[in-house]
């Protein structure tokens, strides 16, 4: 039997219990204040600690790379064929959209509409997921250094992922679309009716706030409307399976399979930059050519 | 030594706890590493130890997740001191008594936590505790009552305990 003694005197027990008030006290009297002192002392800390996370990470990719190309090969070639089949459907409606693109973009110009800027993306990858069980986030490998900060949007190519909550200057904290405690502004892209995306706690999406006369109807795509920081307009958020009507409701609201399966994704885009129209570009009237 | 164990396992929390846990899961919850070592360091070490340590883990967790940094801390370091003082109470804690314990505060913990965090409104107290709170409490129970017992066979855990209450 081995022994080790880990206990401390009498005055420390003193002491703990006074700061142990002390920090009580403050969390309840200046929680706003101590949050911030914390986060920022956190920083370097954070750094730190994200030495042995990415390590981690890297091996944990490795070893699922391996699982990946030579174990779990099964079902690769039906897959393979179900590709191939979604890509010739693809290319059609490519094509298709190319053909919208340019007429969309002549009637653009006739009406002399301001060009959307293009926005600045960073690439990340996803090393780790939120460390507690109340919040769906994932963390990603870049930080305060690479130009990373809270409020930006995180997508893929498919469509939104979330929003960045927290920084340190080499990871970052995205609040997933599928976590309740997030809010997106969207549009259904047919109808033009604008709501609140919010996540639920099934792990799905749910378009809130959609006017009562909207004709909005199962299979209709909901898309960013960029009227808030973090995302431009038009970025795909997920597809509506179901709308709910209720008696004497303001409104009604609908629910939202996300473009994006966040349990799955390992590389995003930040968008470190996108313009936001201002009230007055929203509702100005175009000036059309004489 | 003391110290490098301390920040052994704080750094060592984390990766676990967001790059390997997430593949140990119970309807989608994972157990809470850091409410295990909390408990078992303040149980062992005492209140002041329990504490510190809750606090450091705490922190060090909450800032790789979007629960708010204080709320995180302050609730591993109480929990840290409740298991010090529950430690000081006991002569003879087996591990299943253990395990009992452990469920009972990290139900308490899971209970106290949606307040804490100021969720959403989705996000109940009814939902909480058959979603998160029991399933969690379950894993931690088990985790927990798991190193004790290895730790009991190994180390002399009652003298080591008794020592503390002179």
């Amino acid at each position: 039997m081995r022994m080790v003694n880990l206990r401390v005197s009498y005055n420390a027990r003193r002491v703990a219990l006074v700061l142990a008030a002390v920090f009580v006290l403050s969390f309840l009297l200046l929680p706003g204040q101590l949050q911030s002192v914390f986060q920022n002392i956190g920083g370097p800390f954070g750094w730190i600690l994200s030495w042995p996370l990415q390590g981690v990470a890297g091996i944990h990719d490795r070893i699922a790379g391996v699982w990946g190309r030579y174990v779990s090969l099964q079902g690769v070639e039906e897959d393979n064929r179900q590709l191939r089949r979604e890509l010739e459907l693809l290319k059609e409606q490519n094509a298709q959209l190319r053909e919208s693109s340019a007429a969309t973009e002549r009637l653009a110009t006739l009406l002399e509409f301001k060009k959307q800027a293009l926005p600045n993306l960073v690439a990340a990858q996803v090393i780790g997921r939120d460390t507690g069980n109340w919040y769906k986030t994932i963390i990603l490998n870049k930080g305060t250094s690479d130009g990373l900060q809270p409020d930006q949007g995180v997508i893929t190519p498919a469509g939104v992922v979330g929003r960045i909550v927290k920084t340190t200057s080499s990871t970052a904290v995205v609040l997933l679309v599928t976590d309740p405690n997030n809010a997106i502004a969207g549009l259904i892209q047919r109808t033009r009716d604008e709501g609140i995306v919010e996540g639920t706690t099934q792990g799905q999406a749910r378009l809130k706030y959609i006017p009562l006369l909207s004709s909005a109807r199962p299979g209709d795509r909901v898309v960013t409307s960029g009227l808030v920081e973090g995302f431009p307009r038009g970025l795909a958020i997920g597809t509506i399976t179901r709308i709910d009507k209720e008696e004497e409701a303001l409104f009604q609201s609908a629910e939202l399979t996300p473009e994006v399966d966040p349990n799955r994704v390992e590389e995003v885009l930040v968008i470190q930059s996108s313009v936001v129209p201002t009230e007055k570009e929203r509702f100005s009237i175009p000036k059309t050519r004489p | 030594m003391k110290g490098f164990i301390y920040v052994t396992i704080v750094v060592s929390l984390v990766p676990i706890q967001s790059v390997l846990l997430p593949h140990v899961t119970l309807w989608g919850v994972k157990p809470d590493l850091g409410f295990v070592a909390v408990c078992l360091i303040g149980l062992i070490a005492g209140e002041f130890d329990g504490l510190l340590v809750g606090l450091a883990i705490g922190w060090a967790l909450s800032l790789f997740s979007a629960q708010d940094v204080i709320s995180g801390a302050v609730l591993k370091g109480a929990v840290g001191f409740l298991a010090g003082l529950a430690g000081r109470q006991v002569v003879y804690l087996s591990p299943v008594v253990l395990v009992l314990g452990l469920l009972a505060i990290s139900c308490l913990a899971g209970v106290v936590a949606p307040f804490a965090l100021k969720l959403n409104s989705q996000q109940d107290l009814w939902w909480a505790v058959w979603t998160v709170v029991l399933p969690q409490a379950c894993l931690d129970a088990m985790i927990g009552g798991a190193i004790y017992w290895l730790m009991w066979s190994r180390l002399n855990v009652e003298q080591l305990m008794s020592e503390s209450r002179m």
